[in-house]
């Protein structure tokens, strides 16, 4: 009968062996820049829609005060800084890079999966189902105690957990060093698209504030005191918004560079268990994204 | 906390101003570096201009001259915005690969806690087939 007793025994030494392949620092990783590849992602997408929104104000502002000049403007030259196309491919290109990250985080910490877990405790369940029925209808005296199984299905959680690990640990650093490249890629071009935007906006707000200043000057009288104080109260705001909305895409250029590094640290650190520069870079980042997680939809146009 | 150095760093982005005309209806003299420098320096001195003009008249005249610098550079950025599509538009298929890659390795993961679930209902179908064998 000793034999018996010493079955859970060395099931709970394979089990701490096996769990000793764990790769819960890629788990902890891979959700970290997940999270933030969001916030990065979001903070792109709103950068884009303010862009757009700026630029037909600008526009619509110079309409009006061409209005009834000696070239008035076409309602139907006006068009979109990025046309709806260009917007559909970068918010596809966005989406993949966060369903990329996603399915990393999803993937690493498939160790701990509930449906395993569940799995594993009815295998035990059902292993002393077998056994009653065993030794209730044979001479044989099969008897399995509800200890011997719980240790089967702390056994089957290891070893399924180790199955899982050895998956990710083979494949994941793969995924990851070869997409490498193509997060680059993907950063290079969004700070490109940022440069661009960066130095749109910067005309744009001086467009809208000129034409505002025209407007207050033609009015001149016909404005009453309050409503001419009102409008002239406009301008530095509009300058203000300027100054903000260049501080803010210069930030997410900031960002953008991190999420790119991060990437290259995260690469370096699938094949690693120190990874302490890895953690660093994805406090970073975090810390960055979040600064500006309100920002773009806080911003007023006029 | 600054960024720590890299190995491998980030390549040097294009800016507007430096990179090649992507737009073929665009004119090559048109998207030169030099010539878009010259833009954006003649639009900031026009600037400069309006705000010092103490006249409505000349302010217009300025204005005038800076809303068609304006166009221009704008249909630059455009131009260049849609020749960042086309290179977004070529790392689709580059991302959706990765994606499908790690699909698999979320399904390979998935069919083992199959494989366990196989095992228990093995275990409980012999369960059943005794019990039922030993009441006969």
């Amino acid at each position: 009968m000793r034999h018996r007793h010493l079955v859970p025994g060395a099931l709970c030494a394979c089990v701490f062996l096996l769990a000793g392949c764990s790769l819960s620092p890629l788990a902890n990783r891979t959700a970290a820049f997940s999270s933030a590849t969001n916030i990065v992602v979001n903070n792109s997408e709103n950068a884009y829609r303010a862009a757009v929104r700026l630029n037909d104000e600008a526009q619509v502002s110079m309409l009006v005060a061409r209005y009834d000049s000696a070239q008035p403007m076409d309602p139907h030259s006006l068009k979109h800084l990025i046309d709806p196309q260009g917007l559909e491919t970068r918010t596809q290109v966005l989406n993949g890079l966060r369903t990329y990250a996603r399915t990393l985080a999803d993937v690493s910490s498939g160790v701990s999966s509930a449906k395993l877990d569940d799995a594993a405790k009815s295998a035990g369940a059902d292993l002393r189902k077998l056994g009653d029925a065993i030794s209730a209808s044979t001479p044989v005296g099969i008897d399995i105690t509800p200890q011997e199984a719980n240790a089967t299905s702390t056994a089957l959680k290891a070893l399924g957990d180790f199955l899982a690990s050895q998956k990710v640990k083979s494949s994941v650093p793969k995924v990851v060093h070869d997409m490498d490249p193509n997060v680059d890629a993907i950063c290079n071009l969004l700070l490109s698209d940022i440069a661009i935007l960066r130095d749109q906006a910067g005309r744009d707000y001086e467009q809208i504030l000129a034409q505002q200043d025209s407007f207050i000057r033609h009015a001149g009288t016909s404005l009453s005191a309050t409503e001419r104080r009102a409008e002239i109260q406009k301008l530095p705001k509009i300058l203000a918004n300027k100054q903000a909305t260049d501080d803010m895409l210069a930030g997410l250029a900031d960002s953008i560079k991190q999420l790119a590094l991060t990437h290259h640290a995260l690469a370096a650190a699938a094949t690693s268990k120190d990874a302490p520069s890895l953690e660093a870079r994805i406090a970073d980042l975090r810390a960055s994204g979040e600064r500006l997680a309100d920002f773009y939809l806080s911003l007023p146009l006029k | 906390m600054p960024p720590q150095k890299s190995a491998k760093t980030l390549t040097a982005v294009p800016t507007p101003a430096a990179t090649a005309p992507p737009d073929a209806s665009t004119p090559a003299t048109l998207a030169s570096p030099d010539t878009i420098a010259a833009y954006r320096a003649l639009y900031d001195t026009l600037g400069r201009a309006y705000w010092e003009a103490s006249d409505i008249n000349a302010k217009d005249t300025i204005q005038g001259a800076r809303d068609a610098i304006y166009d221009i550079l704008t249909d630059l950025n455009i131009a260049q915005l849609q020749a960042n599509t086309a290179l977004f538009l070529a790392l689709i298929p580059r991302v959706r690969q990765t994606n499908v890659a790690l699909g698999k390795i979320k399904d390979d993961i998935g069919s083992i806690t199959k494989n366990i679930n196989t095992a228990s209902s093995v275990i409980a179908s012999i369960a059943k087939i005794v019990s039922i064998v030993g009441k006969i």
